[in-house]
């Protein structure tokens, strides 16, 4: 507990007209936003992808205008005391702050030295700090050797897991998580949520996350933003989630499964007395009716393609034998054989760490193989850390520079516009990548690779990853112009549901190696096998299971 | 082994030791002095013999540089470097070389093991302890180190995301020509982790104002006067024959 | 006039940049100096200020210049140069040089004629610091006129031209935003 205002009453954590400003802006890009956090609270803050949810947060200790350049008009208070009192430093036993992006967490040094960090300089007694760091990584179950490794040197989401343990560790009453699951494999994204939940290691908590299933039940309140950044609708979730649907999808904000199913049941012309927040909860309440079935069917409609003819043909791409390491380390994959065909979407799925990554750069042929060899011409990758893409000064010149030398200028402007008007930049042209929001920086490092369009294997590392449900929707439909374009495409996702909805194949690595490969659907279906990958099943499964009457 | 001495035991050590290399203008005192350092460094295990050999190389040009300059241009060189010794003035050529040659050696060879036997965070948090380094300059020292691996990782990314645009598939060796272009977005990329490292930093309460807790501080025991004792023998030894 | 913990980073890291930069020029130097002798340190001496110049045009404040080539010249010992532990005092030497200019313009001016001037500077101060250590009073003086100029003109062009180069192009990336430089270029100073 900091010293001074914890007594004090009032809200944990406070914003009073906040608005802010970037430098060279026309307009504010979020606010004015009044929004209290009771003590003891957990929130849920939704909004759509450049709403300035990110912003928000960052002005709670100042960090907005103090570190990133901004002008910000009205107050934020923490435990009561205006957060100007103190430098953003000041309030590190008050506010813990998971950032969006865990490079952004991490300080690059050694796992146990990251964890560590913030009891140091609390000035903590060593055994204290030593206790702490045992607790966090039981409670997010951190492996004891990692503690040795280089934070900077893991895999995009043990570096989010990692991040996550050194904001946990500073022991604060007040937590804001910032997109904590983006990059978290279904099953310790589970484990994460059932801590949000629990007891909470915080007094209060404010979350900011697309992922909703497994979360939304825990949440006292949401918030939604709306793209002008203003608070569009407040309230409890089962209440939002109903008399908001329609906006919310409006919005492009991500919904729970349950509120979807809920909105296609009611469409159907069948209203569930309670609006539901689980897919369980939804289905147990279901009458074997007509109108729920054609309700739960085109609420699958969408999540579930109707089969296709899977390509034939010799692939575009393939491995034989490969052992595949990431830049400047062993080999993490063994003997991997897989190949990819024209037309094709390929889903790779495994926990965090298993390797897609590794694997999918190999197949594009940007990782050198440690033994046996790959077989095509190289493709193309959209990286897992979209920021990696970014080396120009603008959105605009950020497309063009992937666009080929040859094209001329006509068809290169074309080209350019209709990249940015797919990827729902516009109005970005100008800005420098480097200061969009994570949704906005994902887009960009898609709409790049789309637009040059010139190569024959296209591999997506975490596509989904900060995407709103508009932006995911939107790069569906692109997915499938490649694959109507005779594209060979790979895709490395921890949406499950993502995965159903576009993939014909799918790859499970797990253990060092390929455990399994298959049709996409027979594999997100088996419930057992994705368990044991630590894999959950997509929300669609249990509803089809429904409308085939097996419970 | 090497690595549970005190980091800053071994700064001393070698620190006395690079001072006698460059003060005892004798060939076999450098030469004892390589071959003493090489060997605990190859019986720490901390590099194999051939990785050893590999980072000697830049350091044997080194050395090669000086022995061709005094076997040419022996009139400067013979002035220039008598200023430490007096046995050097009174050498000849190639003697002189070939001296400066092994000197040259044994500076490598110690930096070598120095780098190779401790660990630079442990140094970092040591001099903090012990030589009351001020936190916010010893964690700048310590992500400068840091980042030095994240750069080569760095010059990867982009070498890759350039063979991408072409469309072909990464040269081992990258050109001068792409060594040049990769230097503007690599020293682009420190500044811009040097920023984000602040805000890391401060958001966890760093440079608060407060007084920090320093955990692992590697203590001194009687190992380490063992060690300082055993190579403090050596050199008194390989001075006196 | 205390450097902030984000500018503190920004000195580290570029003076962990450029000592990398550095070992890989120092490679380039040997073989120079395996074929031409003594005389090539001369002519490649401007390219190890360079992180001073760099560092200092970007932060503007006292002591950047100085702070910037020790950190350089202690990485590149951690990092194992050939030079060894002495770097440390050829760095504060360097770095005394460039400091000594941008003192002199009471840390306000780092316009390219004055990056220049503290190129020489650092090698007016590592000429007298290459003087006392290999005794060049034992030279021909001609040699030693010759010497001088090459590596003024070296730390001239190399260090003080080159890093203004570094400088304007790592400003059009936008990396700079937010410190003194960018307050200064916005504010129409040079
Ligand atoms: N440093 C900055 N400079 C200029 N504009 C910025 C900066 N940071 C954010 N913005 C802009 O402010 C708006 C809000 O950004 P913010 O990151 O808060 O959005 P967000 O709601 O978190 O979005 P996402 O869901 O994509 O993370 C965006 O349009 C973004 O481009
Ligand atoms: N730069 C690196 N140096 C050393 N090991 C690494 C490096 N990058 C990744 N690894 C390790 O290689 C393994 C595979 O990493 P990879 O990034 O391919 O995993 P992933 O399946 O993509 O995981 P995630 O779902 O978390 O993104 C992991 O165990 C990781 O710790
Ligand atoms: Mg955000
Ligand atoms: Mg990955």
């Amino acid at each position: 507990m900091p010293e001074g205002p914890a007594g004090a009453p009032g809200p944990a954590a406070e914003w009073r007209g906040v608005s802010i400003a970037f430098p060279h802006a026309g307009r504010a890009a979020v606010g004015p936003v009044s929004l209290a956090l009771a003590r003891g609270e957990r929130v849920l803050l939704l909004g759509p992808s450049g709403s300035g949810k990110s912003s928000l947060l960052l002005a709670l200790t100042g960090l907005v205008p103090h570190s990133v350049p901004a002008t910000v008009e009205g107050e934020t208070f923490i435990l009561g005391a205006p957060s100007a009192s103190r430098p953003p430093a000041g309030w590190s036993d008050a506010v813990a702050h998971y950032f969006q992006d865990a490079d952004q967490v991490l300080c690059g040094m050694r796992v146990k030295d990251e964890i560590a960090f913030s009891g140091e300089n609390r000035g903590l007694a060593p055994e204290a700090i030593e206790a702490r760091v045992k607790e966090v990584s039981a409670l997010l179950g951190l492996p004891a050797d990692w503690l040795g490794r280089r934070s900077l040197a893991l895999s995009g989401g043990e570096r989010q897991l990692v991040a996550l343990a050194a904001v946990l560790a500073q022991d604060a009453p007040i937590l804001i998580a910032d997109e904590p699951t983006a990059h978290l494999s279904p099953e310790v994204a589970a484990r994460l949520h059932a801590l949000l939940a629990s007891t909470a290691p915080c007094d209060a908590v404010l979350v900011v996350d697309h992922r909703l299933d497994g979360m939304i039940e825990a949440m006292d309140r949401v918030v939604v933003l709306g793209r002008s950044g203003t608070v569009l609708a407040q309230g409890a979730p089962r209440a939002i989630f109903r008399a908001h649907h329609a906006a919310l999808v409006r919005e492009g904000v991500w919904r729970p499964a349950a509120s979807d199913l809920d909105a296609c049941l009611i469409a159907a012309g069948l209203t569930l007395p309670h609006p539901p927040l689980t897919m369980e909860e939804a289905l147990a309440a279901l009458p074997r009716s007509e109108a729920a079935r054609a309700g739960v069917a085109s609420f699958l409609g969408r999540r579930l393609p109707p089969p296709r003819t899977a390509p034939s043909g010799p692939p575009v791409a393939r491995l034989r034998g490969a052992d595949c390491a990431p830049f400047l380390a062993p080999a993490v994959l063994h003997g991997v054989d897989i190949g990819v065909r024209g037309g094709e979407v390929l889903a790779l799925l495994g926990r965090n760490g298993a390797g897609k990554s590794t694997l999918g750069a190999s197949l594009a042929g940007l990782l050198r193989l440690k033994a046996g060899r790959r077989e095509g011409p190289p493709g193309a990758i959209a990286l897992q850390h979209a920021e990696d893409h970014f080396a120009t000064g603008c959105v605009r010149d950020e497309i063009a520079a992937m666009l080929p030398r040859a094209m001329d200028g006509g068809d290169r402007q074309a080209a350019i516009n209709a990249a940015i008007e797919a990827y729902g930049l516009s109005g970005l042209e100008d800005r420098h990548p480097f200061t969009l929001s994570e949704g906005q920086k994902r887009r960009l490092s898609l709409a790049a690779i789309d637009a040059a369009d010139r190569w024959p294997l296209i591999v997506l590392d975490e596509p989904t990853a900060g995407l709103d449900a508009a932006g995911v929707d939107g790069l569906a439909l692109r997915i499938e112009a490649l694959r109507a374009k005779g594209r060979a495409l790979v895709l490395i996702t921890h949406d499950m549901d993502f995965a159903l909805r576009l993939c014909d194949r799918a790859a499970l690595l797990g253990g060092g190696r390929l455990l399994a490969e298959g049709p996409a659907r027979d594999l997100l279906l088996d419930a057992g096998l994705m368990g044991e990958c630590g894999l959950g099943e997509p929300a669609g499964a249990p509803a089809l299971r429904w409308l085939e009457g097996r419970c | 082994m090497l690595k549970r001495l005190n980091p800053l035991t071994v700064l001393a050590v070698c620190l006395v030791w690079i001072l006698a290399t460059t003060l005892v203008f004798r060939a076999p005192f450098q030469l004892a002095a390589i071959l003493l350092f090489a060997a605990m460094l190859l019986a720490s295990r901390a590099v194999s013999p051939l990785a050893f050999l590999g980072l000697m190389v830049p350091f044997a040009l080194f050395g090669f540089g000086f022995f061709t300059t005094n076997v040419l241009f022996r009139q400067e060189n013979a002035a220039a470097v008598a200023v430490f010794s007096a046995d050097l003035a009174r050498s000849d050529a190639l003697g002189a070389g070939l001296v400066l040659f092994l000197r040259a050696l044994a500076g490598g060879t110690i930096s070598i093991f120095f780098a190779f036997s401790i660990d630079p965070g442990a140094l970092v948090r040591a001099a903090m302890a012990y030589g009351r380094l001020p936190p916010r300059i010893a964690y700048s020292l310590f992500a400068a180190m840091q980042i030095v691996p994240d750069l080569a990782a760095k010059a990867n990314q982009l070498r890759l995301a350039e063979a991408m645009r072409r469309g072909r598939g990464l040269r081992r060796v990258p050109g001068p020509g792409e060594l040049f272009r990769l230097l503007i977005p690599l020293i682009a990329f420190a500044i811009r982790r040097a920023g984000r490292t602040a805000i890391a930093m401060e958001a966890r309460g760093f440079d608060a104002g407060r007084a920090r807790t320093i955990l692992d501080v590697p203590g001194f025991c009687r190992r380490d006067a063992a060690f300082a004792a055993v190579l403090a023998a050596c050199l008194a030894l390989c001075l006196a024959l | 006039m205390r450097w902030t913990l984000r500018e503190t980073l920004i000195i580290a890291v570029l003076g962990a940049v450029f000592a990398v930069l550095y070992l890989a020029w120092v490679q380039l130097w040997l073989v120079a100096q395996a074929a031409f002798g003594a005389i090539s340190m001369d002519v490649f001496m401007g390219f190890w200020f360079i992180a001073s110049m760099v560092a200092a045009a970007i932060v503007r404040k006292p002591g950047v210049a100085f702070g910037a080539e020790v950190l350089a010249a202690a990485v590149q010992i951690l990092l194992g140069s050939p030079a060894g532990l002495l770097l440390i005092v050829t760095g504060m030497v360097q770095g005394a040089g460039a400091e000594l200019v941008f003192a002199l313009t009471r840390w306000r001016s780092y316009s390219l004629p004055v990056l220049m001037a503290a190129g020489v500077g650092a090698a007016v101060f590592s000429f007298a610091y290459t003087w006392v250590r290999f005794d060049y009073g034992a030279l021909e003086p001609g040699l030693i006129v010759t010497m001088f100029v090459l590596r003024c003109l070296s730390g001239a062009l190399l260090g003080g031209l080159l890093g203004h180069a570094i400088v304007q192009a790592l400003y059009r990336t936008g990396v700079l935003h937010g410190l003194r430089i960018d307050e200064d270029r916005r504010a129409g100073r040079a």
